[in-house]
């Protein structure tokens, strides 16, 4: 069992900044190439920012800014 | 009274309607005692995922200090209107102003195609003024060309 998985660091050094759900391009860094988001524990992300991430993404997605998934259409 | 911002998608097909219907919910705004801090039209944007059959939408943002009684009223013409396909309204804590990422970004497509129009008709006026003044010396040169 993997409890201790390493953290890519440098990730999000940027973990300070305010995250808002127009800033499309800060957000697209935390979904991954299928529309999900990135978990934490790949990204680096403190659980903190990690919640303001979803937040905002999820809006975003809701105003069809950034995808659910790959598979839509 | 509070903040909030409200994001609404309008099907593209009542695009133009949109000027009227931002300057009518800011006067329903301001007859109830409110003000809007920002208004930004982010223009037609393709959507990610087709939402009721449509693939492009055009989006308007406000952010405005409301009481409850207009923010409701606010939602239900929301909610009755069909042109709007959605709407996002929230809490903020305070007044924003500045200029939001996405529309910097419609900002910049705009004046692209502002520049790629400029030069197009510079082009088309380029082509007129040599085809005016240089009709004959164009003719010449073709007899010249032929005499050879």
């Amino acid at each position: 069992m993997t409890r201790f998985r390493r953290r890519r660091q440098g990730e999000v050094n940027i973990q300070s900044e305010e995250v808002d759900y127009k800033d499309l391009d800060f957000l697209k860094q935390f979904i991954g190439e299928t529309g999900k988001i990135v978990p934490a524990r790949i990204s680096g992300a403190s659980a903190k920012f990690q919640r303001k991430l979803t937040n905002e993404i999820n809006r975003a997605r809701f105003l069809a800014l950034l995808p659910y998934t790959d598979q839509h259409k | 009274m509070r903040h909030y911002e409200i994001v609404f998608l309008v099907h593209p097909d009542q695009s133009d309607q949109v000027p009227g219907m931002v300057e009518r919910y800011q006067s329903l705004i301001e007859r109830g005692g409110g003000k809007v801090h920002r208004s930004e039209d982010w223009g037609r944007r393709q959507l990610t995922f087709i939402i009721a059959k449509i693939h492009k939408a055009h989006y308007v943002m406000l952010n405005i200090e409301v009481g409850k009684e207009t923010l409701d009223e606010l939602e239900s013409s929301f909610r009755f209107n069909d042109a709007v396909i959605r709407y996002l309204i929230i809490r903020r804590k305070n007044a924003e102003t500045g200029q939001s990422k996405i529309y910097e970004e419609e900002l910049r497509e705009q004046e692209k195609d502002r520049e790629r129009d400029r030069r197009r008709e510079e082009e088309i006026a380029a082509r007129r003024r040599d085809g005016g003044s240089g009709e004959e010396g164009g003719r010449e040169a073709v007899a010249e060309e032929s005499a050879e």
